[in-house]
C-alpha cells in the first residue's frame, strides 16, 4: 500500500479552484498587509519628523480599513489555503509541514506579534505618545516582512528547491534557500508596496470629503509608492523567470504568448493609473480606486496565481510530489523513495488504502466505476473530468488526441505513461487500469 | 483501517524532532486556542443579551460595548493562536488530519467563508452598536450564529479525525465511492461540553475586567460591583453545568476514574471555590483556569492518543529526521521575539487601559522604553541573521 489518501472532488471543477480562490483573496489582503505596515513605518516616521498631526487621522483610517480587510479577511484566508490544500493535495501540504514545521511555528511567533501589534498601532494611536508610536510601527513593519520572509521560502520550494542539495542533504536549510526565493521575496515586495498605494487611494480619496488638502496630497503620494513598488515588480518579475526549473521554462514558452498581450495592457492601464494619482490626484474617486482593486484580483492576481500553479506542474512540492499525490523521485537525505514503479507494476487501484474491496480487482461488471475512480485519483487534481468541466477538461482535451477508447488508451499509455511531457506526471499503470480509464472517459464523450 | 495503513499513510520525510515535542505543544496552544474561542463566544453571546439591555439599563449601556470589543479581539486572536494546533496536530497525527480534510472537503472550504462572514458582520455589529443603529442585535445574532456553526463544522473535524475505523465507511458506503467532501460527524455531549465552557470563561473575565477598572476613577461603585456580581454568576453557574457536562462525556467514554480526568475534576472544585470568593482579587483565578484549559486540553490528546495507539499507531514510534538550524531558529524566536515583543504591547496595553482615557508617555517608563527597543533590535538582528544563513546556504551550493 501507499500513502494516498481519499480523493475529494468537486464536480465540474475539480478540487485545486477551492484553493485558486482563497490563495487569490489571502494574496490580496496579506500582500496589502505587509505592504501597509511598511507605508506606515513611512508615515509615522513622517508625521512624526514634520509634526503633522493630521497624518495620524489617515493612518487610524487606514488601519481600521486594514484590520477588517487584512486581519478578518487575510487571517481566516491564510489558514483556509492550508486547509483547502490539505484537502485538494493532502500529501503535497503533507510534504511541505513535515520539512518547513519550524519554520510555520516561527512564522506563527510572527503572526501573533502582528496580530496584537496591529490592535495596538491602530487604537493606541492617539493614547500613547508619537515617539513609542512610531517605535511600534517600525518593530510592526519588521514583524510584518518577517512572516513574507518564513512563508516565501516554503512557496519557493513548492516550485523547486533550486539546486539538488536537499535531495542527498534533506536539510531545511537547502530546502528553503532556493535560487528563486530572493527573486521571489523581492518580486512580491515590490507587489505589496505596490498593494499599499492602491489601497491608500480607497482612503485618500475618501478623506478628500473631510480634507480636501491631505487627501490630495495623500493620493499623490500614494501614487509615487504604487509606481516605486510597481517598478520593484517589473525588475524583479525578470530575475524570479530566470531561476525557474526546466519543466516550468517549457510550459511557459507555451502559455507566454496567449498572455503576454493581456499583460501589457495591463501594465500600461496601472502606469496611466498611477500618473493620474500624481498628476491630477483629483480625479480619482472612491469609485475608480475601488474598482482598481477589483482589477488587480480578476486581472492581476488570479491569473499570476493559476499561472504559477501550472508552471509548477508536474509536481505540487519540491518537484518530488506529483499532482496527483504520487511521490514521483527519490530523495535520498530524507529516505524518500519514488512510487511510480510500485503503481506500474501493482496498479494503483491495488496500493491505494481508500479504494473499496469491490473495485480493487477490474472485472467487466465494475469496469467503468473502477475507470471512474482511477481517473479521480490520476487525474482530477488537474482536470475537469466532465464534458462541460471549466478546468483543462479532459474529455475536451482527448478530443484532440481521438474520442475513442483505444485513442485514449493509446496515448495514455504511450505519452503519459512514459513521462513524455514535461510537465505531466509520469502516470504509469497496468494495462487493465489504462483500458477501464479508457473506457469512462470514452463513455464521457 | 488497520495499523499498517494508519503507519503508511504518515510522512514518508518523517518528523523533524522528537514527537512528544509536537503532542506537548499540541496541548499547550491548544488550550491557549481554545481559551479565546470560549471568551469569544461567552463575550459575544452576552453582548448579545446586553444590547437588549442597554436603553433602559446604564450598567450594560457601558458593558456592552466593551463585550463586542472583547469578542472582536478574542476572534482574531483565537485565529492566530488556532494555526498553531493545526500545524503541531498535523505533524504526528498527519493520517487523521488529512483524511478528515479529503473527506469534510467542502466542509473544509466553508468553514473558511462562513467565519469569514461571521467575522465581518462581527464588525458591522460593533459599527452598528456603536451608532446606536436599530437592528444592531439581529446583525449580532446572525454573526454570532454564523460563527457558531463554523465552530461546529471544526468540532466535526475532530470528531471524524478520531474514528479512523469508519473512514473507510464514510468515504465508500456500500462500496461506491463519495468524492462529494460532504460528510458530517458528530458527539453531542462533547460538543455541549465544550460549548458550555463559554459561560465560566465569561464569567471570570468579568470578575477580572472589574478588578482591573476597580483602580480607575472613571468608572462609579456601582458598576464595579454590578460586573464582579454578574461575573460570579456566570462563572459559578457556568462551572456546575460544565462539570456535569464534563462527567456525562467522561463516563461515555470510560474515562470517569482516569487520573487525568479525577485532577481535572479536582481543579475545577478548586476553580469554583476561588470563582465564590468575588471579594477576593480575580487575577488568581485566571490562573487556576488557564492550568483547568490545559488539563482538558491534555484529556482530548489522551482520547486521541489512546484510541490511535489502541488500533497500534504510536506517535512516538513516528520515523524521526532530526533538523536542527530551523527548530534553534524557532525556539529562540519564540522565546526572544515572543516574550519580549508580547511583553511589550500587552504592559502598553495594561498602561493604556489603566490611563483613564488619556495619552500615556510610554518613553517616560524605562521598563516599556527598555522592551519597545528591545523588540526592535531582536527584530533587526534576526534579519540580519536570516539573510546571512539564506546567503551562505545560496553560495555553498550554487558556487
Amino acid at each position: 500500500m501507499l500513502g494516498l489518501f481519499p480523493v475529494f472532488y468537486v464536480p465540474e471543477f475539480g478540487s485545486a479552484w477551492l484553493m485558486g480562490i482563497t490563495g487569490t483573496i489571502h494574496i490580496l489582503a496579506s500582500h496589502t498587509s505587509v505592504g501597509a505596515a511598511l507605508l506606515f513605518a513611512f508615515l509615522a516616521r513622517k508625521a512624526y519628523k514634520e509634526d503633522r498631526p493630521e497624518i495620524y487621522g489617515y493612518m487610524k483610517k487606514y488601519g481600521m480599513f486594514l484590520l477588517i480587510f487584512s486581519y478578518v479577511i487575510g487571517s481566516i484566508t491564510g489558514p483556509g489555503i492550508w486547509y483547502t490544500a490539505t484537502a485538494a493535495s493532502p500529501r503535497g501540504i503533507s510534504a511541505l509541514i513535515h520539512n518547513f514545521v519550524w519554520v510555520w511555528a516561527t512564522e506563527w511567533v510572527f503572526f501573533v506579534y502582528e496580530v496584537v501589534g496591529v490592535f495596538a498601532l491602530v487604537y493606541f494611536i492617539d493614547k500613547i505618545d508619537r515617539k513609542t508610536h512610531l517605535r511600534l510601527t517600525y518593530t510592526f513593519a519588521l514583524a510584518s516582512v518577517g512572516t513574507l520572509a518564513l512563508i516565501i521560502g516554503i512557496i519557493s520550494f513548492m516550485m523547486w528547491p533550486g539546486t539538488d542539495a536537499y535531495y542527498t542533504t534533506g536539510s531545511v536549510s537547502d530546502a528553503f534557500f532556493g535560487t528563486n526565493t530572493f527573486p521571489h521575496m523581492f518580486l512580491r515586495i515590490g507587489f505589496m508596496i505596490m498593494l499599499s498605494g492602491v489601497i491608500g487611494m480607497v482612503i485618500s480619496s475618501a478623506l478628500k470629503r473631510d480634507n480636501r488638502e491631505l487627501g490630495m496630497e495623500m493620493t499623490r503620494t500614494m501614487g509615487i509608492i504604487s509606481t516605486i513598488g510597481g517598478f520593484l515588480v517589473i525588475f524583479f518579475f525578470m530575475w524570479y523567470m530566470g531561476t525557474l526549473p526546466e519543466n516550468a521554462k517549457v510550459l511557459l514558452g507555451k502559455l507566454l504568448p496567449g498572455i503576454i498581450a493581456s499583460r501589457i495592457i495591463l501594465t500600461l492601464a496601472f502606469m496611466l493609473y498611477f500618473a493620474v494619482a500624481i498628476f491630477k490626484p483629483r480625479w480619482i474617486s472612491t469609485t475608480l480606486a475601488s474598482v482598481m482593486i477589483a482589477v488587480i484580483l480578476v486581472a492581476g492576481i488570479w491569473p499570476g496565481e493559476k499561472l504559477r500553479e501550472s508552471l509548477r506542474k508536474p509536481y505540487v512540492a519540491g518537484q518530488y510530489i506529483y499532482s496527483n499525490q504520487i511521490i514521483g523521485r527519490d530523495v535520498p537525505g530524507k529516505n524518500i523513495k519514488s512510487e511510480v514503479d510500485r503503481v506500474a507494476k501493482n496498479g494503483l487501484l491495488k496500493v491505494h488504502p481508500f479504494v473499496p474491496a469491490n473495485l480493487r480487482t477490474i472485472t467487466p461488471e465494475n469496469k467503468m466505476q473502477a475507470g471512474e475512480l482511477l481517473a479521480k485519483i490520476a487525474c482530477s487534481n488537474c482536470h475537469s473530468l466532465e464534458k462541460t468541466g471549466k478546468y483543462r477538461p479532459l474529455t475536451v482535451m482527448f478530443q484532440q488526441t481521438g474520442k475513442d477508447a483505444a485513442s485514449i488508451k493509446a496515448y495514455m499509455k504511450d505519452v503519459i505513461g512514459t513521462g513524455a511531457i514535461p510537465y505531466m506526471p509520469k502516470i504509469a499503470l497496468p494495462d487493465e487500469e489504462y483500458d477501464a480509464i479508457a473506457t469512462w472517459l470514452a463513455a464521457q464523450q | 483501517m488497520d495499523a499498517t495503513i494508519l503507519n503508511t499513510l504518515r510522512d514518508p520525510a518523517g518528523v523533524p524532532f522528537y514527537p512528544i515535542v509536537f503532542q506537548a505543544l499540541y496541548v499547550l496552544t491548544w488550550a491557549l486556542h481554545a481559551a479565546f474561542v470560549l471568551l469569544s463566544l461567552g463575550a459575544m453571546g452576552l453582548s448579545l443579551y446586553g444590547s437588549t439591555k442597554q436603553k433602559s439599563d446604564s450598567n450594560w449601556k457601558i458593558l456592552t460595548p466593551h463585550l463586542i470589543q472583547t469578542g472582536k479581539l478574542s476572534v482574531s486572536l483565537l485565529i492566530v493562536l488556532g494555526v498553531a494546533p493545526l500545524l503541531f496536530t498535523q505533524v504526528i497525527y498527519d493520517p487523521n488530519w488529512y483524511v478528515t480534510n479529503t473527506l469534510s472537503g467542502l466542509l473544509v472550504f466553508a468553514f473558511i467563508y462562513i467565519l469569514v462572514l461571521g467575522y465581518t458582520m462581527y464588525y458591522w455589529y460593533s459599527y452598528a452598536n456603536k451608532a446606536g443603529k436599530s437592528g444592531n442585535t439581529l446583525i449580532g445574532i446572525v454573526s454570532f450564529l454564523l460563527l457558531v456553526v463554523a465552530g461546529v463544522l471544526m468540532h466535526n473535524f475532530a470528531v471524524e479525525s478520531i474514528q479512523p475505523t469508519k473512514w473507510l465507511e464514510w468515504y465508500a458506503p456500500n462500496g461506491v465511492v463519495d468524492t462529494s467532501g460532504l460528510n458530517f460527524h458528530y458527539d453531542v455531549i462533547r460538543l455541549a461540553f465544550m460549548v458550555s465552557l463559554a459561560v465560566p470563561v465569561v464569567g471570570i473575565f468579568l470578575q477580572n475586567y472589574s478588578d482591573f477598572l476597580s483602580t480607575r476613577k472613571d468608572f462609579s461603585e456601582s458598576y464595579i460591583a454590578f460586573t464582579k456580581s454578574l461575573g460570579t454568576k456566570l462563572g459559578m453557574v457556568g462551572l456546575v453545568i460544565s462539570a456535569v457536562l464534563f462527567a456525562v462525556w467522561m463516563l461515555k467514554e470510560g474515562l470517569l476514574l482516569n487520573p487525568l480526568v479525577i485532577a481535572t475534576v479536582l481543579s475545577v472544585v478548586v476553580l469554583l471555590w476561588m470563582v465564590s470568593r468575588s471579594d477576593k482579587n480575580s487575577y488568581m483565578t485566571t490562573g487556576v483556569l488557564v492550568v483547568v484549559a490545559l488539563l482538558i486540553s491534555a484529556v482530548r490528546e489522551y482520547i486521541k492518543y489512546s484510541l490511535m495507539s489502541g488500533i497500534g499507531y504510536d506517535v512516538y514510534s513516528y520515523p524521526m529526521n532530526l533538523e536542527w538550524p530551523s527548530i534553534v531558529m524557532f525556539l529562540l524566536t519564540f522565546v526572544f521575539l515572543g516574550f519580549t515583543g508580547v511583553g511589550f504591547i500587552a504592559t502598553m496595553a495594561w498602561k493604556v487601559g489603566k490611563n483613564e482615557g488619556l495619552v500615556y508617555d510610554c518613553d517616560k517608563n524605562p521598563a516599556l522604553r527598555k522592551l519597545g527597543f528591545s523588540t526592535l533590535w531582536i527584530l533587526m538582528v534576526w534579519m540580519a541573521v536570516y539573510f546571512a544563513w539564506g546567503m551562505f546556504t545560496l553560495f555553498k551550493n550554487t558556487l
